[in-house]
């Protein structure tokens, strides 16, 4: 177990440090030079040429990248080139203003997705079964923006029941703050529900006609506890997967989400600085989403060994 | 052994309306019906199947695949799958029909008074769950016990089904254990609500056959202590002989033939057990031909209205078509046939039959078709990392290193053109390992292997495709073995144009010759494999091997997963064609009954090795390996009862590793003491030629 825990872990690290080298090669091929970003379009050369050799753009490749990442492993951002401030605590505010979002929503899937799954894998065939199917199947036909567009004329538009955009803080109460985010954490879940139920059902589907669950019922142990206790644990696995690689489809998702809500959060900040050609920006934006959605996996890794006896141990030779 | 079986009766009489539970039976079965589906797709599975099954005796149900053997057995559970549902008649246990309870009812019954113990004792418990889970559940659930009484309780059951170590198993999660110690698990769960009646659905089918052996005698004691009832159904008569006291035999959905089991073996009386006690290989009684069972099962969707057995009954006359009821032959015996009585003891006859049995010799200086010298391979044990620190240098340095087994261990071998030699070994042995090497299926690590008298492991001839050309390779599982999306024709033109010689003819004139080989008719040609039998689909198996013309044969378990007679007709095909293109094989099997069959000479490997290579005649003598004899009298055959058995304690060990002494050493009956694990057995030769490698002389365990 402890060495399975290493083996991920050096996964993370290796992943970690291949994505940084894609990051930092952005810096390279990007269009546009940052000299001109910071000094103006119409700056002197000699004095682009001095800011370059003040920012180290001309040593090699290896050095510069050597030394943003010791940067970025210190926590230490640099400043942003729009805003002229340091891109620190623009960015943790952004991500916890994300993370608001994001942890409400993954853990809105899991659940959702989870019962939405064992139900219509319990009652496959039954009517229950079909409607949460052909559900599925429209909510992952069209693509989120859509429904996004739909939510708000409907809810914000038609009914007025819930502010269309925007965010507030928890200062100005509760439900004010907890109103604008049903909308955004809506979007965001439909697709992903849909998702994680149809590969719930089908796992579970598949468990409930194995050996030991009949040989549970066999034993007389009831329904109930036959596919809580027996079937879900096993139907699970194949499930813990998909949510962790669902993260990185949520941060996706996040990014047209909060665009679209003009809501705060890293996704709308990534965009901010993609728009703007604010290098340092975009790649301490990414820095932070790429470490986000490594972690989630590791998490899904050690999730998957607590449920799974055979990680857990070490497979045993026969005897 | 009690016997109290009570003369059934005609039980294709109208069903009466008083429950028939009769006085001393825990089951009566009464005309009862299972459907699977509706409309005119629907089957029916089982077809007024009548039984009776009197207090604390055990039933045997036999059948072929499709005989809707699995489907009573869930029907007694009530946990028939979704589209069955049972359509007619009763099951009547201790005077309560089952299909009259209400879903409170059967709570009560379901692993409280019947108890179920499944054919596969390796997916059958939850990988999830320790054992100590699975088996306090029930106890709680059913007995109201507390979680440490329960756990005491759970201890105590493993005790009684001889887990040496009931402790450790508690808290064992499945993959730890071996397939003999999750059965025992299986049957100490299905214990665990005190039942009166215990159903064994194909319960040793997986296992190898020591291990079967001690499943055998720890349901046999069982059966003693508890005062349990039985019904073991099975597909393996020589298994069902061991155990029980009748036998009723299902053919399509219907009792064919019921009786006492000594009756039923020594004198059937139903055609259908008369071909299928004939279609064993048998070790006792060695024949130069296996009897088969032409044809196949009848569409169950639309079933002939008279004899379902008819169109493969070699007695069948006009009067068959007629519905046929259960006929009295004998006291306790009924069997459905008109004809029962007066064939009497008239034997089984097959068509094949007619085909004379060549004489077998095998000329003692014919070529080695294959030959093989010290051959080896190393895995790695899966787990088996090891950080160690290494201290040999200047600083110390942790390394990663594997620990390794043999799977095969040194092991020579020669198979000489034409003649068939039988490799025999439980699982784990490394007898497929071995078989894979010898064609480079899997790169050997050590040793010398010649096909045709060319070496493969240098030289031009170590050329895949030249290594195709002489060697083929006969898989398991038909089933998986055929591309499902090919039709035959494609199956076999494939290897024909990649391996064949240039022959004359068009690819399908080439193709037909195959299938005649392999007695099919042309109408194959277009057939997609799931539009065939096992049989057949093993036999298009055979003709794809056949296309390459190769010299040397390896069957590796060809015949284990297909039923008993169509496993004759293959055994049969299998040797025409060796007589016919002079083929050599070599015939891997756990069955030693079909190796004494088909083989000239028999290997028999332990632990990576090869530990004994003797005539196969000599299996049927005194004078072998102790781990041979221990095989030989594992296997459940109809033919010795009552013999004196040896019994192997514990599970098969684990490949061999650092072996030093004798690699039986460790589970011999009869061992002799520290040298046998200090010291690497000498050879030894026995009566007819056995040569085996043991502290003890011949003589000795002859004697």
């Amino acid at each position: 177990m402890l060495l399975y825990f290493c083996q991920r872990v050096a996964y993370v690290v290796g992943i970690v440090l291949v994505v940084s080298l894609l990051i930092f090669s952005i810096t390279q091929i990007m269009p546009g030079n940052v000299a001109y970003v910071i000094l103006g379009d119409f700056a002197p050369l000699e004095q682009i040429h001095a800011l370059e050799e003040k920012l180290g753009f001309n040593d090699p490749w290896y050095v510069q990248y050597w030394r943003w990442l010791s940067q970025i492993a210190r926590l230490d951002f640099g400043d942003s080139l729009i805003m002229e401030r340091p891109i620190g605590p623009i960015l943790w505010q952004a991500v916890a203003n994300s993370a608001v979002l994001a942890v409400i929503s993954i853990v809105l899937v899991a659940v959702i997705g989870i019962w939405l799954g064992v139900v219509s894998a319990v009652r496959h065939g039954k009517a229950s079964d079909h409607v949460v199917s052909i559900g599925t199947y429209i909510v992952l036909a069209v693509p989120e923006f859509f429904w996004c567009i739909v939510l708000i004329v409907v809810f914000a538009g038609s009914l007025q029941w819930l502010p269309a955009t925007g965010y507030t803080s928890m200062d100005e109460g509760f439900f004010v703050w907890a109103s604008h985010l049903v909308l955004p954490v809506v979007a965001l879940v439909m697709g992903l529900v849909a998702h994680v139920s149809r590969l719930t059902r089908s796992s579970m589907l598949e468990v409930m006609q194995s050996p030991y669950v009949v040989a549970a019922r066999a034993r007389g142990i009831p329904e109930a506890r036959v596919i809580r206790g027996h079937a879900l644990p096993n139907a699970l696995l194949p499930t813990i997967t998909v949510l962790a690689i669902d993260i990185g489809v949520l941060m996706g998702g996040m990014v047209v989400v909060e665009t679209i809500f003009s809501y705060p959060g890293l996704g709308r900040l990534l965009i901010f600085g993609i728009q703007q050609l604010d290098l340092p920006l975009i790649q301490a934006a990414m820095m932070v989403v790429a470490v986000i959605y490594a972690l989630a996996n590791l998490l899904a890794d050690v999730l998957y060994a607590f449920l799974n006896p055979r990680i857990r141990f070490g497979k045993a030779a026969h005897g | 052994m009690r016997h109290t079986c009570s003369a059934p009766g005609d039980r294709d009489a109208p069903i009466s309306a008083q429950p028939p539970g009769r006085e001393g039976e825990i089951l009566t079965l009464d005309g009862l019906s299972v459907r699977y589906g509706s409309g005119p797709s629907s089957l029916r599975a089982l077809d007024k199947v009548s039984l009776s099954l009197p207090r604390g005796g055990a039933l045997g149900v036999v059948g072929e695949s499709g005989s809707g053997k699995s489907t009573l057995a869930m029907t007694l559970m009530g946990l028939l799958a979704g589209s069955a549902r049972v359509d007619g008649g009763r099951a009547v246990f201790e005077g309560e029909d089952l299909y009259a309870l209400s879903p409170a009812g059967w709570a009560g019954m379901r692993g409280r008074r019947i108890g179920l113990v499944f054919q596969d004792p390796f997916t059958a418990l939850n990988p999830a769950k320790t054992i100590a889970h699975q088996l306090t559940e029930p106890l709680v659930l059913h007995r109201g016990l507390s979680e440490t009484a329960a756990r005491a309780e759970a201890r105590r059951l493993l005790d009684e089904v001889g887990i040496s170590d009931p402790d450790a198993m508690l808290s064992a999660y499945p993959h730890a254990l071996s397939g003999g110690m999750k059965q025992r698990a299986l049957i100490a769960a299905a214990l665990a609500g005190d039942p009166d009646l215990l159903i064994l659905d194909e319960p040793t089918t997986a296992l190898d056959v020591t291990i079967e052996a001690q499943i055998l005698d720890l349901l046999e004691a069982l059966r003693a202590e508890r005062q349990l009832s039985m019904i073991f159904i099975s597909h393996n008569l020589g298994v069902i002989a061991r155990v029980v006291d009748e036998v009723c035999v299902l053919y399509a959905g219907q009792v064919v033939e019921t009786a006492p089991k000594a009756e039923i073996f020594a004198a059937p009386r139903h055609p259908y057990t008369k071909g299928l006690l004939a279609s064993m290989p048998r070790l006792g009684a060695p024949r130069a031909r296996l009897e088969t069972i032409p044809g196949r099962l009848p569409d169950l969707t639309n079933p002939p209205e008279g004899c379902r057995f008819a169109a493969r009954c070699p007695f069948a006359e006009d009067r068959c078509a007629a519905p046929q009821p259960m006929v009295s032959v004998g006291p306790g015996r009924e069997s459905r046939c008109w004809k029962a009585v007066a064939l009497g003891a008239t034997p089984w006859t097959s068509a094949e039959t007619a085909a004379p049995a060549r004489a077998r010799t095998v000329a003692a200086d014919a070529p080695p078709a294959l030959r093989a010298d010290g051959v080896s391979k190393r895995f790695r044990r899966a787990g088996g990392v090891r950080v160690r620190i290494d201290r040999s240098g200047a600083i110390p340095v942790p390394r990663i290193g594997h620990s390794t087994f043999n799977a095969v261990d040194a092991v020579s071998l020669t198979v000489k053109a034409g003649e068939t030699v039988g490799l025999v070994g439980e699982s784990g042995c490394g007898k497929s390992t071995l078989a894979r090497c010898l064609i480079r299926l899997i790169e050997p690590d050590g040793g010398a292997i010649a096909l045709n008298g060319r070496d493969i492991l240098k030289g031009r001839a170590a050329d895949r495709r030249t290594i195709a050309r002489t060697a083929q390779f006969v898989f398991q599982n038909p089933d998986s073995s055929l591309n499902p999306r090919k039709t035959v024709r494609q199956i076999l033109a494939r290897p024909l144009a990649l391996l064949g010689e240039e022959r004359p003819g068009t690819m399908d004139q080439r193709v037909e010759r195959l299938l005649d080989m392999v007695r099919l008719s042309r109408a194959y040609m277009d057939r997609y494999p799931h539009e065939m039998s096992g049989g057949e689909k093993q036999r298009i198996g055979i003709a794809r091997v056949l296309a390459a013309e190769p010299k040397f044969v390896i069957c590796d378990e060809a015949v284990s997963a297909l039923d008993v007679s169509v496993q004759a007709s293959i055994l049969n095909l299998l040797a025409d064609l060796r007589d016919e293109l002079g083929l050599a094989y070599l015939f891997i099997s756990h069955d030693l009954s079909v190796v004494r069959h088909i083989a000239d000479r028999v290997a028999v490997m332990y632990r990576g090795g090869i530990v004994e290579v003797g005539p196969a005649s000599a299996l049927g003598t005194p004078g072998h390996h102790p781990y041979t004899e221990a095989l030989l009298s594992a296997v459940p055959s109809l033919d010795s009862r009552g013999a004196e058995r040896m019994r192997l304690a514990g599970t098969v060990s684990a490949p061999g590793d650092g072996i030093t002494g004798c690699r039986f050493a460790d589970r011999c009956p009869r061992k002799i003491g520290p040298v046998c694990d200090t010291q690497a057995p000498p050879w030894r030769t026995g009566p007819e030629g056995v040569r085996f490698e043991c502290h003890h002389t011949a003589d000795a365990l002859a004697g």
